[in-house]
């Protein structure tokens, strides 16, 4: 049988009609690009797409695509694009949010989502600080890094988003870099056509309220990274540590698992937003006679 | 004592098969057509304490677990003392009565009587001739207890086999065992003075929570999100037995807030789907609460109360979590909160809930109790048919789709991924028709003042169609009681006791308790009293009450974890009405 062909669908599809009013230069803009090149060239159509997002910055995303979108609670956005996965396979759900949204505030939902891979793609505008609440220390800013909260610098270790996705069991872990949208977009396309639970930790430079971690901070350090073995987990959790004048960015780590909806004995076969409902019949009464 | 009915009580520490022994129990009564209410009394504890099981079977139509105990089992000497002690307060329940016999084995020794028939059994040398361990004593301890009633063996014999069903040598050497007891006590003893008369045909013995399962399912629902808590696991178990068969999902998530957003995330891609919890876990809720409120998500919510505050009372009731649901989230949001009265109502205002939350698109609470959850009644039939409302949906394909349009009852066509030409955004910050933020660069307030006029509206077109509100015996009464959710039958009750005095009485009851129905106000209008009961200490209901028909009202309040009983009910009404306490 001949494979059908796929959709013709244009970057321009994907044009919101709301612009993007993130702050000139927001590494945000260099994962809208992505994200939109990366779904053209898959040929889904913006119909099928389902965007969600918690709260901050990036998390206005949803509405400056043309797609279906979601915009909820801050740190909450994986169970829902969760449940809209389970409950319509078809749909190709990607959720999105900053580093202060997934790693502190939703951090369980994180840990969870991935170990049971359900089949999103999840990707963090990584910018080591909170935007839109100007300027106070996040989950990833660096120790003894000075921010509102922290006139004499940050006390606490940041997290390792990938470690953390690794030991969790993420069947695709990556790292992209706001400076490079055609390296964002190539790795999106991956973690979109992964089956399982697909994880993009991307630097996203803060150009108003992070100058620590800025463009040139970034160009100086991160190089791009292809394991020989992209199943050898000892590998991907090695080089995921690696962190200094050198940051690998990359495809970390990619295995083939049962999704959760593989393992469910209802999503594996029945897709519910197209079944019936179930009509309740005198027998299924009579367990209680 | 009543001749047409039997109320029995089972009574042990937690792991001696108490509760199991009055389901037998419960079960060989509503085989046997009777009407039955079953009311379990346990503790926070997996072994030992001391827990007890109620079972009031009648003739006639029974509305609670009822008062004057008939016939206690005991199967530890507490048992045998707690129970036939007057003096001990167990929070209404009332001892064995005069008349009554109180079934323990003869080992028990030492024990205070209190003029009742007490009959001391080789319960324990029966069980070990059909096991190596006595835990099969309740087993005979039932066989005696039926037979007092002279309730054939047979129709026991049947229902021990079906809880033992898969378990083969077992049921049979249990059945054996019974009969030792039932045999025994023939015998030996004289039966209850009783005059019960059964059925013909095996009426359902459903569990509240069960109920709330069948509800929700008949409803539509696909997709259930929930974290254990008692006393809302009891609908869980139910999804989670069935979720196969009726080809529905059940998911327990990392924590509360993941559960409600997964049954959120679910209703926006178009599953019908629900959450639940008791007020602890759905604490955590809160937040998303709202988000339903502004997205337009529908969202039916199961709030099985126990008493608190904090961890509270786990294993008892308390119907105290009202001014939680009313409070759940900022600002202001339309909400629909629903307060079943009974078993059969679980199911009926379950369903209800899941067309509510489509046709008004916010959120749907169904509140219960511990009671109400955890207690099993007899329901003669269900009607299965129900008409499945899907509220208003864009067809596909629409030139600028206003996903939240501005409409006349304030309800907009709701559009799910997936439909191609309706791609829009819903969104948590305040927005326009369209669904784009109006708050970024520049807050519109007309937009603003518009957005919310048209959610809110949504309650007043529900308003318009809400169903009349419950009364009983009410049309000549001097004395209004009002009630919501499951204290109704113990109020009915109150009220035909009062009534048997000569006082007329009569009760509202209100199982849509928001946005509360204004016809309570010409109800109430011309009663000498408004007497407001609730299982609660700060009277949330009655705060409602009063603000919204600016009425006098009188509480009369239980908050000792137990719900109430019909007797205690009727003297703490009768002491309002003869001028308060």
């Amino acid at each position: 049988m001949m494979e059908s062909p796929k959709q013709i669908v244009k970057q321009t599809d994907y044009q919101g009609e709301v612009k993007a009013d993130w702050c000139p230069g927001c590494g945000n803009f260099a994962q809208l690009t992505a994200v939109k090149m990366a779904l053209a060239d898959l040929g889904i159509e913006p119909h099928n797409v389902v965007v969600v997002s918690g709260i901050g910055c990036s998390s206005n995303f949803p509405e400056f695509i043309r797609a279906y979108g979601f915009h909820g609670l801050h740190g909450r956005s994986l169970p829902v694009a969760s449940a809209i996965k389970w409950v319509n396979p078809k749909l190709t759900v990607l959720a999105y949010g900053g580093d202060g949204d997934g790693f502190f505030e939703g951090t369980q939902h994180f840990y969870h989502t991935a170990k049971r891979n359900v089949d999103i793609t999840y990707m963090v505008s990584d910018n080591q600080i909170f935007g839109l609440t100007t300027g106070q220390a996040s989950p990833t800013s660096e120790l003894g890094m000075v921010t509102k909260t922290t006139p004499e610098g940050n006390i606490e270790p940041p997290v390792n988003p990938l470690l953390l996705a690794l030991s969790a069991g993420a069947t695709f872990v990556a790292r992209a870099f706001s400076g490079d949208p055609k390296h964002i977009a190539d790795i999106t396309k991956k973690a979109i056509e992964h089956r399982g639970f697909s994880f993009i930790d991307v630097f996203s430079p803060c150009v108003t309220f992070n100058k620590l971690n800025t463009y040139d901070y970034f160009r100086k350090r991160v190089y791009k990274y292809e394991p020989e073995d992209p199943e050898d987990f000892a590998v991907a959790y090695k080089r995921a540590s690696e962190w200094g004048d050198r940051i690998p960015i990359g495809i970390f780590y990619q295995k083939s698992e049962p999704t959760y909806a593989d393992r469910d004995p209802v999503l594996s076969k029945v897709n519910l937003r197209e079944s019936p409902y179930y009509k309740l019949k005198e027998q299924d009464l009579e367990e209680f006679l | 004592m009543n001749d047409r009915e039997v109320v029995i009580r089972v009574s042990g520490a937690a792991g001696d098969g108490v509760q199991s022994a009055g389901q037998i129990i419960a079960k060989s009564f509503s085989r046997k057509g009777m009407n039955v209410v079953t009311y379990n009394y346990y503790q926070d504890i997996v072994r030992g304490g001391t827990s007890w099981y109620q079972i009031r079977a009648s003739s006639d139509p029974v509305r609670s677990q009822g008062d004057g105990l008939d016939i206690v089992i005991a199967l530890n000497k507490d048992g045998v003392q707690r129970h036939t002690n007057p003096d001990i307060d167990e929070g209404g329940a009332s001892p064995l009565s005069k008349e009554g016999i109180v079934i323990f084995d003869k080992s028990i020794q030492g024990y205070e009587e209190h003029g009742q028939r007490y009959v001391p059994m080789p319960l324990s040398d029966i069980a070990m001739k059909y096991s190596n361990n006595a835990l099969m004593r309740n087993t005979v301890a039932i066989g005696a207890a039926m037979a007092s009633i002279n309730l054939d063996f047979e129709t026991l014999a049947g229902v021990i086999g079906d809880q033992f069903g898969s378990k083969g040598k077992i049921a049979d050497l249990n059945v054996n065992a019974a009969k030792e007891g039932y045999d025994y006590f023939k015998k030996n003893q004289e039966p209850l003075k009783k005059n019960l008369s059964f059925g013909t045909k095996p009426k359902y013995l459903v569990g509240g929570g069960d109920a709330i399962g069948l509800g929700f399912v008949s409803g539509g629902m696909k997709f259930y999100a929930g974290y254990p808590m008692t006393p809302a696991s009891s609908a869980l178990m139910y999804f989670a037995n069935h979720a196969s068969k009726f080809d529905i999902v059940l998911k327990i998530p990392e924590d509360e807030i993941s559960a409600i957003n997964m049954a959120i995330g679910a209703n926006y891609a178009g599953v019908r789907s629900a959450t639940g919890s008791s007020g602890g876990g759905f604490s955590l809720m809160v937040e998303a609460v709202g988000l339903a409120g502004m997205l337009e998500v529908p969202l039916v919510i199961y709030e099985a109360q126990r008493p608190g505050p904090s961890t509270g009372l786990p294993t008892k009731t308390e119907q105290g979590d009202l001014n939680l649901v009313l409070g759940a989230g900022q600002g202001d949001f339309p909400r629909i909160v629903l307060a079943p009265r009974n078993v059969k109502e679980c199911f009926e205002l379950g369903r209800e809930a899941m067309n509510l939350a489509a046709r008004y698109q916010t959120p749907v609470f169904v509140m219960v109790d511990l009671y109400l959850s955890e207690h099993y009644e007899t329901v003669d039939s269900f009607d299965l048919d129900f008409k499945i409302d899907e509220g208003k949906i864009a067809g596909d394909n629409q030139e600028n789709f206003r996903r939240y349009e501005d409409t006349e009852d304030g309800i907009s066509p709701r559009a799910f991924p997936g439909q191609p030409g309706l791609m829009h955004n819903e969104d948590s910050d305040e927005h326009n028709e369209f669904g784009q933020v109006v708050s970024d660069a520049v807050t519109d307030p007309r937009e603003r003042v518009k957005a919310m006029n048209k959610r809110m509206r949504k309650m007043e077109t529900y308003r318009k169609n809400m169903p009349p509100t419950y009364t009983y015996k009410f049309s000549d009464a001097e004395y209004a009681v009002v009630q919501w959710g499951s204290t109704a039958g113990v109020v009915e009750e109150a009220v035909d006791i009062l009534r048997n005095k000569g006082i007329r009485v009569g009760a509202i009851e209100v199982t849509h308790v928001f946005p509360l129905n204004h016809d309570i106000g010409d109800l109430v209008r011309g009663k000498k009293k408004i007497i407001v009961v609730e299982n609660n200490y700060g009277g949330q209901f009655d705060r409602l009450l009063r603000s919204e028909l600016l009425v006098r009202t009188e509480p009369v309040r239980k908050y000792d974890g137990e719900s109430f009983y019909p007797g205690q009910l009727a003297e703490e009404i009768e002491v309002v009405i003869r001028g308060g306490k």
